[in-house]
């Protein structure tokens, strides 16, 4: 199997007021193979979203390098940074972030062109939203969906220009039960349909059992 | 709760911040108003009377009643008494300081008797027996000895002027009988001594006793003794109070003048139907132009206070959006709509009382500036307007600072009873129209404001004629400019959206991400930058419009000034000729027989030396022009008397008189120049072609008033010139103004002088800088001018006048405050916009998107929302310019303007309104550069959804 992202000795620190160093991550490794759907575990604080960012090129990691298909991204420039995130990564966030005044044919559309998409936008958007079960609620605005509906959009729009890894920070933390269930097995559906790579966070026991690899972190560092 | 409200305003500084801005404002100009007008129209009133007190030499402030009798009844008597007391009661109420009550007995034409009888020497003299209440203290004794204030027997003493003594050849000492005084005893005066009033200048002499020629001032007590309180014996009186004219205010002029009306009423009533009070016409056109001053304060200030509603009402409107939530949460949480009603109360009254602080002494300020203003964004050193406050101010701003409080707490009692689950589900609705479009309201205001521009324009001769008659203009053609502003900023409004949907629907393949990205945002948000394009709209064009009509209104009444002078400096001295040695039958130098009549008979004139003007220090040109009114041309069908000719000298005519270039279709030098060619070359006005049908080449003779003629040849049709008015209106006796058609001719000055002789020409001139020069050279030489226009001083007349400089004061405080606004709105709305959207930035982000795809993006937005609302708010302010200052100019004609209206704009003021504009737009881009820079993606993301 391959690898598609990988981690060796991340360290990242947050000045103190006060002077010192606080170490959000204490030096991790980890590796993640195509296909995957990784799930980082732990309590709030535990530094989860943290790791999270810097795989994803959100953020720098303070010490250490990140190999994103063999390129250590901790080098890079913020121009290529931007377009690997545009092209290569696709993100699903805590809190629904849709662009509210953009219908959710144009909020995957939007995905598609920023990317670059040079197939039938059209097309893809329209089979993404079917993917995610809302093939028929094409045009309508983020505020006339709801919770879950918005984050089966923001799916759709995270995969919808093919990318190579997935990340998803906590898409079920807003949502019930059952309906964090559904959206996880979109997940799911989607790793095994379209081959992507997916890191997840999550602080939902509950969803343990569906990742293929799960990391749980504690103050910075990986517990077994 | 207070402390609640601190840290409330504290989250929301910069909104609070604006607030307060807008509410400052408002109170600030609301009471700038009332002060304003009070100060200067009180300037106006001491002004008018102390004008009336130098043209006339005469106290203005004297009211004067008299008695109509001399019979001696006893109710008569009586009824003196009674209206010496009414006239203090007058005095009381008109509550203006009084320098003195006099009060008059006399007896006139008494028959006086020399005892000493002198040869040659009238015997018998007519004499005035009079006294005045007080006299002692303003006369002093010359000669001889005062009055003794007795009866010495049947001789009682008086005194006498100089003038009297000497005219009615009196001596010291003598002794006259008075015959006619007999009844029950007769009595004779002594004349004790010359008087003269003590002090040079002295009110209490209503006439100076200088100028009395038979007056013999005697006690006043004796007098009422011997003739008051006796029933046979009549005797006059007059009353006079002395106000002083400094104490009178102007508003209360209106009830000076109704207890005025109220005392005269009664002496007329008394039989006592002689009455004046000299400062009465004075007050009453003061009366008129105060109400036109109010009238046109009113006028011009209403847009400017509707802009601030705006904007507050904005703001505040704002301010609820964003706290919309936080109020449903407290709602939801059990708290009463009560307390959050009371929570914003207290804010706003907190916000009122600390504009109302700050708003009096800026008002103050204002006010100053209005009274130094000298011409639209422009103010002078001026003598400081006497500013008071006064209740009125308060009043006003009060009623400004209740209306800021109003804005702001009125609609949260309908976001108060909304808890948050209603919010949420409210937010999810679709959002509408807005209800003016709905309504169609746009629409309707630019049609009513162009059915009223189509009534006005139709009855422009009416309105002329109503203003000339003194009425002020007519509140709702102002009302209708504005109107036509805002119901064209509202129809740009309504079709704004089309407008971007049809460019981005044309390259909607094309766009890039960023465009189109805020082409769907400038699509489906909408009320927030709708208010803002109407704000932005409106400021401009207001201001657009503002600065136009003030510049219009100054230029063309400065253009008429001079034009209708003709020159810098008109003056011509008196000229000495030898119209005394002719003319009289029989007599003079020419009677002697066989020389010729006609030639001696004439009139000479001796020519003052004109070289000397060509010397004075301060004179750029100097020309003679000789203007006559009186000449009469004989044309096909008729004869026209009274033409106007001007002879000129055209090189230096050309150089010296003040002429606007675009009144003719050529330069008017071409004019001067074809003349030139040939020594019997004229030019005629228009009238002569198109009425009686002259062409260039024709011949025209005309004829001065002595009877001589000249032939002209016709080189051109002039339908201007300086100093000419093609046509006057004269008030008809039906009441109605008509039009006469004026007549000119323009001819060589040389050519009608050699054949008509030298007679008193005007002498032209351009000064270099100030006319002052020409006052200290016809003080020093003393020389008198029998003509003297003095175009700068006339000028200087026109900038002091109330209603010019509070039209200019306002328009440019209006200016200042729109571009005030302008900038604060401006900047709120693209601070909110942003901050509100951080989230979003921090998604584009994490999506791939770059800064500069960002800010391209919102550059985009800025470039439709303002761009689109800068290009509307220019055209919609110079369209409502050309469309309705001719009109709101009608408000500013004088009887004798001349030359035709043009609509000024000076660049220099869009420079500045732009300057402004793009200040603003620089300011916010640098705010939005640093706070999107700020925005750290992945803190962006981790905000609330909110």
């Amino acid at each position: 199997m391959e690898s598609v992202i990988a981690g060796k000795g991340i360290k990242r620190g947050f000045p103190v007021a006060g002077g010192g160093t606080f170490w959000a991550l204490k030096g991790l490794g980890l590796e993640i193979m195509r296909g995957q759907l990784a799930i980082l575990k732990g309590r709030s604080g535990s530094g989860k979203t943290t790791l999270m960012n810097i795989l994803s090129a959100l953020d720098y990691p303070t010490e250490g390098e990140v190999f994103f298909q063999g390129k250590n991204i901790a080098q890079m420039g913020e121009k290529e940074r931007g377009r690997l995130r545009r092209v290569q990564m696709g993100f699903v966030f805590q809190s629904v972030a849709l662009v509210p005044m953009m219908t959710a044919y144009e909020n995957v559309e939007f995905a598609l062109r920023l990317a670059g998409y040079r197939g039938n936008r059209r097309e893809r958007v329209e089979e993404c939203l079917k993917m995610v079960g809302l093939g028929s609620r094409l045009h309508h605005l983020p505020q006339e969906l709801s919770g879950g509906e918005q984050q089966r959009v923001a799916i759709a729009r995270a995969i919808a220009h093919r990318p190579e890894i997935l990340f998803a920070d906590e898409p079920t933390a807003e949502l019930d039960t059952n309906t964090g269930l559904q959206v996880v097995k979109i997940f799911k559906d989607l790793a095994a349909m379209e081959g992507v790579t997916i890191i997840m966070t999550t602080h939902d026991t509950g969803l343990m059992e569906i990742g293929d690899v799960v990391y749980q972190l504690e103050d910075g560092e990986f517990v077994a | 709760m207070l402390s609640f409200v601190f840290r409330k305003i504290e989250s929301r500084k910069w909104m609070v911040l604006s607030l307060l801005v807008g509410n400052l404002l408002m109170i600030a100009i609301a009471a700038a108003s009332p002060m304003y007008s009070r100060a200067v129209l009180q300037r106006t009133l001491t002004r008018s009377l102390s004008d009336y007190y130098a043209e006339r030499n005469s106290y203005p402030g004297l009211i004067v009643v008299r008695s109509s009798h001399t019979a001696g009844k006893r109710e008569e008597a009586e009824k003196t008494v009674r209206a010496a007391q009414m006239l203090e009661e007058m005095r009381d109420r008109l509550d203006v300081p009084a320098l003195y009550m006099v009060t008059q007995y006399f007896k006139g034409n008494v028959k006086a008797v020399h005892e000493v009888k002198v040869e040659g020497w009238k015997n018998e003299l007519a004499l005035r027996i009079a006294c005045f209440s007080d006299q002692t203290d303003h006369i002093k004794i010359i000669n001889g000895e005062m009055y003794s204030g007795k009866l010495d027997g049947d001789i009682f003493d008086v005194i006498v002027n100089e003038r009297t003594f000497v005219e009615q050849n009196l001596m010291l000492g003598e002794v006259l009988e008075l015959p006619d005084l007999k009844g029950a005893s007769s009595y004779r005066i002594r004349i004790a001594g010359i008087f003269e009033n003590s002090r040079q200048q002295d009110v209490y002499w209503v006439a100076a006793p200088t100028a009395w020629h038979d007056v013999c001032l005697m006690d006043e007590g004796l007098f009422r003794e011997l003739f008051v309180q006796t029933e046979d014996r009549g005797f006059s009186a007059e009353w006079y109070v002395m106000l002083d004219y400094l104490g009178m205010r102007g508003d209360e002029a209106e009830r000076y003048l109704s207890v005025l009306d109220e005392y005269f009423a009664e002496y007329d009533e008394m039989g006592y139907k002689s009455h004046t009070a000299n400062f009465r016409s004075a007050l009453e056109a003061f009366v008129l132009q105060a109400q036109k001053l109010n009238t046109t304060i009113v006028i011009l200030q209403t847009p400017i206070f509707v802009l601030l509603a705006v904007f507050i009402f904005m703001v505040s409107r704002q301010l609820l959006e964003m706290e919309q939530n936080e109020i449903a949460v407290y709602k939801s949480r059990g708290a009463d709509k009560k307390q959050i009603v009371l929570v914003y109360l207290l804010e706003s009254v907190l916000i009122a009382a600390l504009s109302l602080a700050g708003g009096m002494p800026l008002g103050l300020v204002m006010c100053r500036l209005l009274g130094a203003s000298n011409s639209f964004l422009e103010f002078v050193e001026r003598a400081a307007l006497p500013v008071e406050s006064g209740v009125k101010p308060w009043i006003f701003a009060g009623a400004a600072a209740v209306f800021g409080i109003c804005a702001m707490v009125l609609p949260v009692i309908r976001y108060a009873g909304v808890n948050i689950v209603a919010h949420k589900r409210g937010k999810n609705r679709k959002a509408k129209r807005p209800w003016w479009q709905r309504l169609f309201l746009d629409v309707t205001a630019l049609g009513i404001s162009l059915y009223g521009l189509y009534q006005y324009n139709s009855q422009r001769a009416y309105l002329a004629q109503k203003v000339l008659d003194g009425a002020s203009l007519d509140p709702l053609l102002y009302f209708c400019s504005s109107l036509f502003m805002v119901g064209a900023g509202l129809v740009v409004l309504r079709f704004f959206p089309l407008l971007v949907r049809i460019i981005f629907e044309l390259g909607k393949r094309w766009w890039p991400t960023s465009l189109y990205a805020s082409f769907l945002r400038i699509l489906r948000t909408k009320s927030n930058q709708g208010f803002l394009m109407v704000f932005l709209i409106l400021t401009l064009s207001m201001g657009i419009f503002n600065a136009q009509a003030a510049r219009t209104i100054n230029a063309n009444a400065e253009e008429r000034i001079r034009y209708a002078a003709g020159a810098d400096l008109v003056l011509q001295e008196v000229w000495q000729d030898n119209s005394a040695m002719l003319g009289e039958p029989g007599g003079g130098i020419d009677a002697a027989p066989g020389g010729s009549p006609g030639r001696e008979q004439e009139l000479v004139y001796e020519e003052p030396d004109f070289g000397k003007y060509q010397m004075l220090d301060g004179i750029e040109s100097v020309t003679k022009v000789l203007v006559d009114k009186k000449v009469s041309v004989s044309v096909k069908g008729g004869k026209i008397s009274n033409a106007l000719l001007i002879g000129i000298h055209t090189k230096e005519f050309g150089e010296t008189a003040w002429f606007k270039e675009s009144l003719l279709r050529v330069h008017w030098y071409e004019y001067l120049n074809a003349i030139s060619q040939n020594s019997r070359a004229i030019l005629v006005s228009s009238n002569f072609r198109n009425l009686y049908d002259y062409n260039v080449g024709d011949i025209l003779t005309y004829t001065n008033g002595d009877g001589d003629s000249m032939r002209g040849i016709i080189y051109g049709f002039v339908d201007y010139w300086p100093s000419y008015a093609p046509v006057t209106k004269v008030k008809g006796s039906d009441g109605l103004y008509e039009e006469k058609d004026n007549f000119l001719i323009v001819a060589h000055l040389s050519q009608l002088q050699s054949s008509w002789g030298v007679s008193p020409y005007q002498v032209w001139i351009r000064t270099e800088d100030s006319s002052e020069f020409i006052y200290d050279y016809a003080r020093e030489t003393g020389t008198v001018y029998a003509v003297f226009e003095d175009a700068a001083a006339e000028l200087i007349d026109l900038k002091n006048d109330p209603i010019f400089q509070g039209t200019n004061g306002i328009l440019t405080i209006g200016f200042i405050c729109v571009l005030l606004l302008c900038i604060t709105g401006f900047l709120i709305y693209w601070i909110l916009s942003i901050q509100s959207r951080t989230l979003q930035f921090g998604i584009f982000r994490a999506m791939g998107m770059s800064m500069g795809e960002i800010l391209a993006m919102l550059i985009n937005e800025q470039l439709f929302i303002t761009g689109v609302s800068i290009a509307a708010g220019i055209a919609v302010g110079i369209l409502a310019s050309r469309l309705y200052i001719p009109l709101i100019q009608i408000a500013y004609t004088s009887a004798d303007q001349m030359i035709p209206l043009e609509i000024v704009s000076v660049n220099g003021d869009y420079i500045r309104l732009f300057a402004v504009v793009g200040l603003a737009i620089l300011i916010c881009m640098l705010i939005l550069g640093f706070l999107i820079s700020k925005i750290k993606i992945s803190q962006a993301l981790k905000l609330g959804e909110d």
